[in-house]
C-alpha cells in the first residue's frame, strides 16, 4: 500500500486530475474577485496573463520533479535539501495540502447550504461529503484518476451548454472598452487570477506516480491540464462581466450562479440551469478535496513510511475541525486569500531554489 | 494577538463532531474488516473441520475396512466382485444387476447399469446380444477361454460393438461411473471390470433462450448438458484454437465445469486467474453456474454483477473472441462470462447484428433507461421536497395541483409506489404464465389510478414510476435491472435526505465504488476511463464493423487485431 | 467459535444500526404542496393615514417614517388544482395578500400571520413598482432586499406603475394570473418599439451600481386591463423616479439604442397627407462621439431595412421606385422627428442620459469618460447631438398597388 508499483496513472490521467484540482472554487468567485481589482472590463485579460504564469511555475514544479522521477516531493526534498529542512518543507506541504481541502469543503458547505440546502446544518453537509472522499481515495491513486476522468467530461459537457445558454444575455458593450485604460489595471489583477490557478502543485507528486514510459510527457500535461483550466476561466469570465457589466459583478457573492440565475429558457425541460452549474461545482470541489487529502495522507505516509491508511484517518477530523473554524464568509475569503499567498511562496518561490540547487548538486557529483 | 488566534478556536461541538467524523468510519471499516476477517476464519476454521472429518472417516473407513482392505480392487473372482459392487451401491432401486454365462459358455458374467441414466436399447441391442450369442466360431481356442486376458482381448476387439470402453480396476471408481449412467462388465476370472459407455443423460431439445430474446439472431440457447453446450460452441465455426479445459467442482456431488478460450487471443494471465480462482472453489456441492458466479467474483459486497451470465452461445463465443474467457457447467444452461465491464452490461448481440446507425441509437437509449431506472424517483424526490424552485413555473404549479391533499412527504409517497410495483413485478414471475400479463395489467392499472383515486400518491408520482420500472426493463441484462432497481432505493434515501446534493453525492459514492471495483483484474468501468479511444467505438456508440478492426485493448489480448 | 459468531451478530447488528443513523432527519425539506408561490410583488407609498395609525400602534411606537404597503401575488396549490376539479366554484386563479410597514422583509415577514401557505419566491417574476413609491424613496435602498434574498431570482422583471402599483396585480378575469400576462407581454418588445427590452434584477444591479441613469418600462392599469405605456426615466444620482416618457418618445429612444427588433413608423405622404406605414425588419445604430478638447458632440446614424407593409396613397404604385424612395424620405423624416423629439425631452426636460450616449463615449474615449462621469447627466443636457438617418425599404408584400 506504501506505493504500490501496480498504481500507476497514464499520462492523460494525469491532465484530467491536474484539470479537476485546478477548477473549484474560481469558477464561481473569480468574476467578482479579479473585477474587485482589475476594475475594468479587461478581466479576461488578467486571467489569461495569471494562467500563463500559472503555467511557468508548473514548467518549473515539473522540471525539478523529473530530476527525480522515481520520488514524490516529500522524499526528494530530503536529498536536496538534506534530511531535516527536507522533512520541514514536506511538512509545510503537507499543511498546505490538507488546509486547502478544508477550505474548498467549507465552501462547498456555504453555497450547499445557501443554494440547495437553506436549514440543514453545515456538519451534516460535510460529513457525508467527507465520507465518501475517505471511501475514494482509500484505494489510491489510480481510482482517484478514474473517477475524475467520469467526472471530467460531464463537467464539460454541461459548462459548455450553460454558457451557451446564457448567451442570450449576452451584451459585447460590458466588455469594451477593451485596455481603455491602460495595461495598469490588467496587471493589478494578474494577482488574484493567476490564485485561480492553484493547482500545478500536485506535479510534486504526480510525476513519480506516472507511468514510467509517460514521464517525458510531464511537460505537455501541465501545459494541457492548465489550458483547459484557463479556457473554462476565460469563458466564464466574459459571460459573467458580459451579462451583468462590471458593476454588477462587484456586488454579487457568487457571481457565476447569479449569472446562471438570471435568465430562464422556457420550453427546455429545465428552464433554469443554476442546478447544472452546482451539479458541476459539487463534482468539481470533491475532485480538489480528495486529490488534496490524499496528497496530504501520502505526504505523511511517506515522512513517516508507514501505511497510508492511518493517516487518511487520522487526517479527516483535522480537516474538519480546520474546516470549521472562519466564523463567517469573509473569515471563509480571507482564510482563501491566505492560502493562496502562501501558494505563492510555497510553489513560487521554492521550486526555483530547489532546482537550482539540485543543479549545482549535479554538477558537483 | 492570542485572543485573536483563542477567538477562532472552534467550539467544542465541533471537535465532537470531528470525532464522530472520524469515528464513524473507522468503526465501519474495522467491522467490515471485522466480518471479512470473520468469515476468511470461518473458512479455515471448515478446512480445519473438514480435514479433520475427513481424517477421522478415513480412520473409520480403515476401521470398517481393514479385514476386507484387499478388495479395494477387483479381485477376478466373481461372486466376491459382484458382491463388492453390490455392498457399495446395492441397496439402490434404480441399480439393476444382470448376471448370464457368456457366448454359450459357463462363464459367469454380471452386467451393472443404472436404470434411467443408461441407454437400455444399447444394452439390450448390442452388449447382451453379442454377448450371450455364440462364441463357438473362436472353439478351436476352447483352452483359452480359461485365460481371462485373451478372453477380454477377444470381447474387447471382436464381441463388443460398443465405441466408449475403459477398464476400471478400483471399485470406487467404477461404482461412481455406475451412478453416471455408464454399464459395468464383471467377467468371472477376470481382475478388472469393463466400462461401456452407455451414458444416455436426460436432456431437453435445443431451444431458443427465454431471458435473453432477440429479433434478430440465431435461435439457439445453452441446454442443461455440458457436451451440447461445448458441442454448440464448436459448431460455431471452426476454429483449432478454441480450447476447452475441464474441472472437477463440488466435494461431495462432483459435477463437470469447463472454461472455454481462444488460445491465441486470451490473455494467458486472465486464463490463469480463472483456473486458479475455480480450483479455490470449496463447497459439497455446486448446484448452478450462480453458485460459481458468486464463489469467483472479486468484490461480494458490491451490488453490481461482475460475471455475466448468458444462454446464448452466439454472444459466448463473441466474448471469446475479444479476449475474454468462459466458463461453463453440467447442468445449467447459464455459461458465464469473464471479466465483465459496466458497459456490457447494457450492450446486447443484437447491437451487432443490426446495423450500426439503429444500433447506436437503440444503445444510446440504453445508458438514457438506465439513467432514468437509477434516478428519476431521486430526482422528482429532490424537487418536490427541497428545490422547487429548480423547476419551471408552470411545472411547478402543476405539481402543485397534482399534489394538493397526499397526505404524505415525497419520499413516502415515492417508497409506497415503487416497493409495490416490485411486489408486482415479482408477483408477475412467479404466476402461471397465462395468469402473470393479466394480473401485472390489472394489479397497475388498479392500484395506479385507485391511489390517485384515494389521493395517496400523485398522478405524476405515477408516471414517474412507471417510467423508471418500464426503463429498468430495457436493460438487457436481467440482474444488471436488479442491481439498478435496488440502487435506485439507495438513491431515493439520499435525495430524501440532502435533496439535489444528495443525488450528487450518491453520483459520486457510486462512481467511487465503480472505479474501485474490478472484475479479473480488468477496471469495471473500462472502457469508460482510462481514456482510450480506441475502445470507445464499442461503448456508447457501436461504429461500423469495418472500423472495429481492433479487440479491446483493456483486455491485453494476445492477437490485438481482427484482420490479417 | 460459538463467542465469535455473537460477536460478529453484534458487529453486524451495530453496522445495521449506524445506517439507520441515517435515516434520521431531513432537515430542509419542504413540500410542494405546502408553499405559496410569490409570482409577483408590487411596492407603494402607504398614503392612508389610518393604516399608520393602526401600524403605530400595533408597534408601540410613533414615527413619521413614510410606510410602505406591500402586495404580494400568490399562487398555491388551492388555487390552481382545486379550480379545474368539477363541483366546485370557479375562483379566482392567484390570491394577492397586503400588508403595511416601514421596510420590506419586515412587512413580507408580517404576511405570515395572514397566510396559511410558506411564502416562496423563487418563481417571483415581477416587481411592479408604484409611482409614488419610485419617487420617494432610493431604488438602491428599497431594492436591496430583492437583491439579497437568495429566492428572488435575478430574472425576475421591474416594471413602474403609473398611479398604484397593486393595480395592476388585479386582473377582472379571474383564470389569469396578472404577474404572468405582464411578463408575457413583455416579449412584445421584439415585435414594437413602444416597449423596452425587460430590465431583470440581473441588469438592474449593475445599473444601481453604476452612476448612470436608465429606463424601466412602465405600465398603467385601466379598468381592469393592464397596458404597457411609455417609460419611466429613473435618475443616476438619485435613482429616483424623474418622470415618464409616453410610447411615442419611447420609440424614439429605440431608434437611439438601435436594439429595437421589429416594430411601425408611420409617416405621411409629402402632399396628400395619406399615411405610409413602414414595417421595420432591421435597424441599426451608431452613436459616434466627438471628442475636440473640452467639446463634446454626437453623432448618431440610424440605418433601418424594412418594407412598406401598409400605404393609403392612392395615387402612386409601389413598382414605383420613385414612390419608395419618397416613401423612404417620408419615413426618415418621421424617425428623425421621433428621435429629436425626445433628445429635446430627456436633454432638457429631464436631463438624463438614458440612451447610451454615455456608455459610446466610455468605450471611445475612457480617458475623457473617467474625468465626466461622474456629472454626466448635467454634461448630456448641453451635449449637441446630429442626427442621420437611413431608411431602405426593401420589398412590399404581395401587393404592387
Amino acid at each position: 500500500m506504501m506505493m504500490n508499483s501496480q498504481d500507476k496513472i497514464t499520462a492523460s490521467q494525469a491532465v484530467v486530475v491536474l484539470v479537476n484540482y485546478i477548477l473549484a472554487t474560481g469558477i464561481l468567485t473569480l468574476p467578482r474577485t479579479s473585477v474587485e481589482k482589475v476594475k475594468s472590463p479587461d478581466v479576461w485579460i488578467s486571467v489569461f496573463l495569471g494562467g500563463i504564469i500559472a503555467i511557468i511555475a508548473a514548467v518549473i514544479i515539473v522540471k525539478l520533479s523529473q530530476k527525480y522521477p522515481e520520488k514524490t516531493f516529500y522524499q526528494y526534498s530530503q536529498d536536496i535539501v538534506g534530511k531535516w529542512a527536507g522533512w520541514f518543507l514536506s511538512l509545510l506541504i503537507i499543511v498546505y495540502f490538507f488546509t486547502i481541502s478544508a477550505f474548498e469543503v467549507r465552501i462547498m458547505a456555504e453555497v450547499t447550504s445557501i443554494f440547495l440546502l437553506e436549514g440543514t446544518p453545515t456538519w451534516a453537509i460535510i460529513l457525508p461529503f467527507l465520507w465518501i472522499g475517505l471511501y475514494l481515495i482509500s484505494s489510491g491513486i489510480n481510482a482517484i484518476a478514474r473517477l475524475f476522468e467520469i467526472i471530467f467530461p460531464i463537467t464539460f459537457v454541461l459548462f459548455l451548454l450553460i454558457a451557451l445558454m446564457s448567451m442570450g444575455i449576452f451584451e459585447i458593450d460590458n466588455l469594451r472598452p477593451v485596455l481603455g485604460l491602460g495595461v495598469m489595471p490588467v496587471l493589478k489583477g494578474v494577482k488574484t487570477a493567476t490564485l485561480a490557478f492553484l493547482g500545478p502543485e500536485i506535479m510534486l507528486l504526480l510525476v513519480a506516480l506516472m507511468k514510467q514510459s509517460e514521464k517525458t510527457k510531464a511537460v505537455k500535461v501541465v501545459l494541457v491540464g492548465l489550458t483547459i483550466p484557463l479556457i473554462f476561466y476565460v469563458i466564464t469570465v466574459v459571460m459573467v462581466i458580459g451579462a451583468l457589466s462590471i458593476d454588477g459583478v462587484v456586488t454579487r457573492t457568487w457571481p457565476t450562479l447569479e449569472l446562471m440565475r438570471s435568465f430562464e429558457i422556457p420550453g427546455l425541460i429545465f428552464e433554469r440551469f443554476e442546478s447544472f452549474l452546482l451539479v458541476i461545482w459539487i463534482m468539481q470541489i470533491f475532485a480538489t478535496f480528495t486529490i488534496t487529502y490524499f496528497a496530504a495522507a501520502l505526504g505523511l505516509a511517506q515522512l513517516f513510511k508507514k501505511n497510508i491508511q492511518p493517516f487518511i484517518f487520522g487526517l479527516l477530523p483535522i480537516i474538519y475541525i480546520i474546516s470549521m473554524t472562519p466564523k463567517n464568509i469573509n473569515d471563509l475569503f480571507k482564510f482563501g486569500d491566505m492560502i493562496g499567498n502562501a501558494a505563492l511562496y510555497l510553489f513560487g518561490v521554492f521550486p526555483v531554489i530547489l532546482l537550482f540547487i539540485s543543479k549545482l548538486k549535479g554538477r558537483k557529483t | 494577538m492570542w485572543e485573536k488566534i483563542l477567538a477562532y478556536i472552534p467550539e467544542w461541538k465541533v471537535f465532537m463532531q470531528g470525532f464522530i467524523v472520524f469515528f464513524i468510519p473507522y468503526i465501519i471499516f474495522k467491522l467490515f474488516n471485522g466480518i471479512v476477517s470473520k468469515q476468511e476464519m470461518n473458512d479455515d476454521d471448515m478446512v480445519k473441520m473438514t480435514g479433520q472429518t475427513t481424517q477421522k472417516n478415513e480412520l473409520d473407513y480403515q476401521k470398517e475396512t481393514s479385514p476386507k482392505e484387499l478388495y479395494d480392487h477387483y479381485t477376478g473372482d466373481f461372486n466376491l466382485d459382484v458382491e463388492l459392487v453390490k455392498k457399495e451401491i446395492g441397496h439402490n432401486w434404480d441399480v439393476h444387476f444382470r448376471e448370464f454365462n457368456i457366448g454359450n459358455t459357463d462363464i459367469r458374467a454380471a452386467i451393472i447399469f443404472l436404470d434411467g441414466l443408461s441407454d437400455k436399447e444399447l444394452i439390450d441391442k448390442h452388449i447382451l446380444t453379442s454377448l450371450m450369442g455364440d462364441f463357438s466360431q473362436k472353439d478351436e481356442q476352447e483352452s483359452l477361454y480359461e485365460k481371462g486376458d485373451f478372453l477380454q482381448k477377444i470381447i474387447k476387439n471382436e464381441v463388443l460393438s460398443v465405441s466408449d470402453l475403459t477398464e476400471e480396476y478400483d471399485v470406487k471408481q467404477s461404482v461412481g461411473k455406475i451412478l453416471a449412467g455408464s454399464t459395468a462388465l464383471i467377467i468371472d476370472g477376470m481382475p478388472n471390470v469393463l466400462m461401456l459407455g452407455t451414458v444416455k443423460g436426460k436432456s431437453r431439445n435445443i431451444e431458443e433462450p427465454v431471458s435473453e430474446a432477440l429479433v434478430r439472431g440465431p435461435r439457439l440457447g445453452f441446454t442443461e448438458t455440458l457436451s451440447d453446450n461445448t458441442a454448440l460452441l464448436r459448431q460455431h465455426g471452426e476454429n483449432s484454437d478454441l480450447s476447452i479445459i475441464n474441472f472437477q467442482v463440488g466435494k461431495r456431488t462432483k459435477k463437470e465445469l469447463v472454461i472455454a478460450y481462444v488460445k491465441e487471443i486470451a490473455d494467458p494471465n486472465l486464463v490463469e486467474e480463472v483456473k486458479k480462482r475455480i480450483q479455490t472453489i470449496n463447497i459439497d456441492d455446486v448446484a448452478e453456474s450462480g453458485y460459481v458466479e458468486q464463489l469467483i467474483e472479486d468484490n461480494y459486497l458490491s451490488p453490481f454483477t461482475q460475471v455475466q451470465n448468458t444462454e446464448r452461445p452466439d454472444r459466448v463465443f463473441a466474448a471469446l473472441m475479444e479476449g475474454r474467457v468462459a466458463i461453463l457447467l453440467d447442468g445449467t444452461p447459464f455459461a458465464l462470462i469473464v471479466p465483465v465491464t459496466f458497459s456490457m452490461l447494457l450492450q446486447s448481440p443484437e447491437d451487432y447484428y443490426e446495423r450500426w446507425l439503429p444500433s447506436t441509437l437503440i444503445r444510446l437509449l440504453r445508458y438514457l433507461a438506465a439513467a432514468i431506472t437509477l434516478f428519476a424517483p431521486s430526482i422528482y424526490i429532490s424537487f418536490v421536497s427541497f428545490h422547487q424552485g429548480l423547476i419551471p413555473t408552470k411545472l411547478a404549479l402543476s405539481m402543485m395541483g397534482t399534489r394538493e391533499g397526499v397526505p404524505f412527504p415525497a419520499i413516502i409517497e415515492a417508497l409506497i409506489m415503487e416497493v409495490a410495483i416490485e411486489i408486482l413485478r415479482e408477483a408477475g414471475l412467479r404466476l402461471p404464465k397465462p395468469i402473470g400479463p393479466t394480473m401485472g395489467i390489472v394489479g397497475g392499472l388498479v392500484i395506479g389510478e385507485a391511489a390517485v383515486q384515494a389521493g395517496i400518491v400523485s398522478p405524476i408520482m405515477v408516471i414517474v414510476v412507471a417510467l423508471t420500472a418500464i426503463s429498468s426493463f430495457a436493460i438487457p441484462q436481467y440482474n444488471a435491472g436488479i442491481s439498478l432497481r435496488m440502487l435506485r432505493f439507495v438513491a431515493m434515501f439520499f435525495a430524501a435526505l440532502f435533496g439535489l446534493y444528495g443525488v450528487i453525492l450518491f453520483f459520486i459514492l457510486l462512481c467511487s465504488h465503480l472505479v474501485k471495483l474490478k472484475s479479473f483484474g480488468i477496471p469495471y468501468v473500462s472502457p469508460t476511463v482510462p481514456y482510450r479511444a480506441s475502445d470507445w467505438k464499442d461503448f456508447m456508440v457501436r461504429m461500423p464493423l469495418m472500423m472495429m478492426k481492433r479487440r479491446p485493448k483493456m483486455l491485453h489480448t494476445k492477437d490485438s487485431s481482427r484482420q490479417d | 467459535m460459538k463467542r465469535n459468531n455473537m460477536k460478529g451478530r453484534f458487529r453486524l447488528g451495530l453496522l445495521l444500526s449506524l445506517l439507520l443513523l441515517l435515516l434520521t432527519g431531513c432537515w430542509s425539506s419542504k413540500e410542494i404542496e405546502d408553499l405559496g408561490l410569490i409570482v409577483g410583488t408590487s411596492l407603494d407609498l402607504e398614503t392612508d393615514s389610518s393604516s399608520r395609525e393602526a401600524l403605530e400602534e400595533q408597534e408601540a411606537r410613533n414615527s413619521n417614517k413614510e410606510l410602505i404597503t406591500i402586495t404580494n401575488q400568490f399562487v398555491t396549490s388551492e388555487t390552481t388544482g382545486s379550480g379545474a376539479k368539477e363541483g366546485k366554484k370557479e375562483q379566482k386563479a392567484y390570491k394577492n395578500v397586503s400588508e403595511t410597514g416601514e421596510a420590506v422583509l419586515p412587512t413580507l415577514r408580517s404576511m405570515i400571520e395572514k397566510n396559511d401557505k410558506r411564502a416562496f419566491a423563487e418563481h417571483s417574476k415581477v416587481i411592479v413598482i408604484g409611482e409614488d413609491f419610485a419617487s420617494t424613496f432610493n431604488l438602491t435602498q428599497t431594492m436591496d432586499f430583492f437583491l439579497r434574498e437568495i429566492e428572488m431570482r435575478p430574472s425576475g422583471l421591474l416594471l413602474i406603475a403609473k398611479n398604484r402599483a397593486s393595480n395592476i396585480l388585479e386582473s377582472i378575469e379571474p383564470t389569469t394570473i396578472p404577474a404572468f400576462q405582464l411578463v408575457e407581454m413583455m416579449k412584445g418588445h421584439k415585435r414594437t418599439t413602444k416597449i423596452l427590452p425587460p430590465m431583470t434584477l440581473a441588469k438592474l444591479q449593475g445599473k444601481l451600481n453604476s452612476r448612470a441613469s436608465f429606463l424601466l418600462q412602465s405600465v398603467t392599469s385601466e379598468n381592469g386591463e393592464m397596458k404597457f405605456a411609455g417609460a419611466a426615466v429613473i435618475e443616476g444620482k438619485t435613482k429616483k423616479l424623474r418622470g415618464f416618457l409616453t410610447g411615442k418618445e419611447l420609440e424614439g429612444i429605440t431608434w437611439i439604442t438601435g436594439k429595437g427588433k421589429g416594430g411601425l413608423v408611420t409617416s405621411f405622404y409629402e402632399g396628400t397627407d395619406q399615411p405610409i406605414i413602414y414595417e421595420i425588419l432591421s435597424m441599426k445604430s451608431k452613436i459616434i462621439p466627438h471628442v475636440d478638447g473640452d467639446n463634446i458632440s454626437f453623432n448618431v446614424k440610424i440605418e433601418s431595412e424594412g418594407r412598406i407593409a401598409e400605404h393609403w396613397v392612392l395615387s402612386e404604385k409601389t413598382f414605383d421606385n420613385k414612390f419608395l424612395k419618397k416613401a423612404e424620405r417620408a419615413t426618415e423624416k418621421e424617425v428623425e422627428r421621433l428621435v429629436k423629439n425626445v433628445l429635446e425631452k430627456i436633454q432638457k426636460e429631464y436631463q438624463t442620459d438614458v440612451s447610451g450616449f454615455g456608455t459610446r463615449l466610455k468605450i471611445e474615449y475612457p480617458k475623457v469618460w473617467k474625468k465626466l462621469k461622474k456629472d454626466w447627466d448635467q454634461t448630456f443636457s448641453e451635449v449637441p447631438i446630429q442626427c442621420e438617418v437611413k431608411i431602405t425599404i426593401k420589398d412590399y408584400g404581395t401587393s404592387g398597388e
